[in-house]
């Protein structure tokens, strides 16, 4: 194409002969200038690796954040639907009476399950499970009551309801009191939401200081090769043409950073997955610590990516056109 | 080729870098463009390749108005455009080929033809041993005709040169012209802007003179006009 010499360059347009041909020596051209970049990068890797460090360190931050929340959530979410009734039956009433309760308990529209922990039961139970065995023989009497577990149907699981459930069952004759484990949960829930929101605050700050490095690490290289942007400008070439190595370098960067922090996260919950293990085995439960997966590796490449893009476009958009050939 | 209409330029500031001037570079015509330092060579050279804008009146080439260009297009005229500048501007980091093959990058021209264009180009300045050399490791003559060899690289129906001879010694300036020369026989306008008056005196071409941003009529552009 030529805007001043109709028909000019018609021997260079020959060989493209199609819009596919056009488009294809497009994205060719993109992807040299990428791998051009990359090069780039490589020739110069201690200022790449010092920018590459901060941003993995920037971007690692958010993402142990995260990393915890979802733990702390799959702890919490075993016991969401758990909300389960404990009626402790008064220490006076006789096994009958307490089979009764039982009877009655069942036949209430609210309640789907009621199970009978008796003393004995509940005796060995505790002594399998607290290690106190021996020291349980010595006891004269069992000083455990009996305990019926209720589980209410799931209209009646939620914490107001539940509340109101068990006050009904307090009033059971063969009650002594009822305990509902609710209270905590909520405080749990309440913590696990501060929890989120300061990970989004602190997430979104530390994701506005990627940009600000990307940006500027851009801008120094875009001043580097003032010389070079000016010899292009001379010799034709389009704002688009010289802006591509650098959004380059910045999607490069993005990329690298993101492997960063997924490489820091990970060796991260390795150094930490012992200890966790050992709290783990104290409580008996079967909580494995969760890393990041799949999804949500590309999920952490694809912020990073679009950090690095966002932060190079401004510094691009803003430095490039000041660059002119004549500013000599 | 080129034509100027009572083109004035002044810089912010106040300097007055031409005032009204008027001149046409006639299609496949060498000249020559003069006048001490500062007498607004340079200036009328970036208003042709559209570095500055003009202040008042119209610089056409080929016709078209430039006042018409709009930002966005101005790398397409320049691509017409072969420019070469007294210190060469090459980039110090690519060889010699990737500096000759910037114009034909950055228009997508496929490798194959990138390939031998930049084989002739530098055929023609006769540097085509020095293909893979650095043009830190050139003389001041060889590196300005790589950056004649780019200039002419894709063939630009028009030439601008400023100073191509400033740091050359006369036996090299006379080769450089001479290389001008036969460019402007295969139909190539080419203005050069210099300062070397025994250049000119022993060639016959039209000289246009810059006086403190005023053209001085040329005698022989009289006679031949």
């Amino acid at each position: 194409m030529s805007l001043l010499f109709k028909g000019r360059g018609n021997q260079i347009e020959q060989d493209k002969k199609s819009i596919f041909h056009h488009f294809y020596f497009f994205c060719l051209m993109i992807i040299r200038q990428g791998v051009q970049s990359l090069g780039e990068m490589w020739r110069t890797p201690m200022a790449s690796l010092m920018t590459i460090l901060v941003l993995g360190l920037s971007l690692t931050l958010p993402a142990t954040l995260y990393v915890v929340v979802k733990n702390v959530q799959q702890v919490s979410s075993g016991f969401k639907e758990a909300s389960e009734i404990s009626l402790f039956v008064k220490e006076e009433m006789s096994e009958a009476q307490t089979q009764t309760l039982v009877k009655r308990l069942a036949l209430y529209p609210e309640i789907e399950k009621v199970v009978l922990v008796s003393k004995n039961q509940a005796l060995e139970e505790f002594k399998t499970m607290s290690g106190f065995g021996q020291a349980l023989n010595y006891l004269d009497e069992n000083p455990l009551p009996d305990v019926v577990l209720v589980t209410p149907v799931s209209r009646y699981r939620k914490p107001q309801a539940a509340a109101e459930l068990l006050s009904k069952l307090e009033k059971e004759r063969e009650v002594d009191f009822g305990k509902l484990d609710i209270e905590w949960l909520e405080r749990l829930n309440a913590l696990l939401g501060l929890l989120k929101e300061s990970v989004i605050t602190v997430g979104f700050l530390l994701l506005s200081a990627v940009i600000l490095i990307i940006g500027n690490t851009i801008r120094l290289s875009i001043m580097d090769k003032k010389e070079e942007i000016q010899v292009l400008k001379l010799v034709g070439a389009t704002n688009a043409f010289i802006q591509a190595p650098f959004l380059w370098t910045g999607v490069w960067y993005g990329i690298v950073g993101g492997l960063v922090a997924f490489i820091c996260v990970a060796l991260m919950l390795w150094w930490l997955e012992s200890a966790v293990s050992a709290v783990v085995g104290v409580y008996q439960s079967s909580f494995v610590l969760q890393g990041l997966v799949g999804n949500e590796l590309l999920v952490l490449l694809g912020t990073a990516v679009t950090l690095g893009f966002i932060g190079s476009f401004l510094s691009v958009q803003r430095y490039i056109k000041e660059i002119e050939p004549d500013k000599v | 080729m080129i034509k100027f209409e009572q083109v004035s330029k002044t810089y912010p500031g106040g300097h007055k870098a031409l005032e009204k001037v008027s001149f046409e570079l006639a299609n496949g015509e060498l000249a020559f463009l003069t006048g001490h330092s500062g007498a607004g060579k340079s200036t009328l050279l970036k208003l042709v390749s559209v570095m500055e804008r003009p202040s008042a009146g119209h610089v056409y080439i080929n016709g078209v108005d430039l006042n018409t260009v709009t930002n966005r297009q101005v790398p397409f005229v320049r691509r017409d455009i072969g420019i070469i500048f007294q210190n060469h501007r090459l980039l110090e980091r690519y060889s010699v080929f990737d500096n000759v093959a910037l114009p034909l990058v950055i228009e997508g021209t496929h490798h194959k033809q990138i390939t031998k264009r930049v084989h002739a180009a530098l055929d023609k300045v006769g540097l085509l041993d020095k293909l893979r050399c650095h043009p830190s490791v050139l003389s001041g003559g060889e590196q300005q005709r790589v950056g004649i060899a780019r200039a002419i690289v894709n063939s630009p129906p028009l030439l601008l040169a400023d100073e191509p001879t400033g740091n050359l010694d006369p036996e090299l300036s006379m080769e450089i012209l001479n290389l001008f020369e036969e460019f402007n026989h295969h139909g190539t306008s080419v203005l050069i802007a210099t300062h070397d008056l025994g250049l000119i005196a022993r060639m016959k071409y039209r000289s246009f003179t810059l006086n403190q941003g005023r053209m001085l009529q040329d005698p022989l552009a009289e006679n031949l006009l």
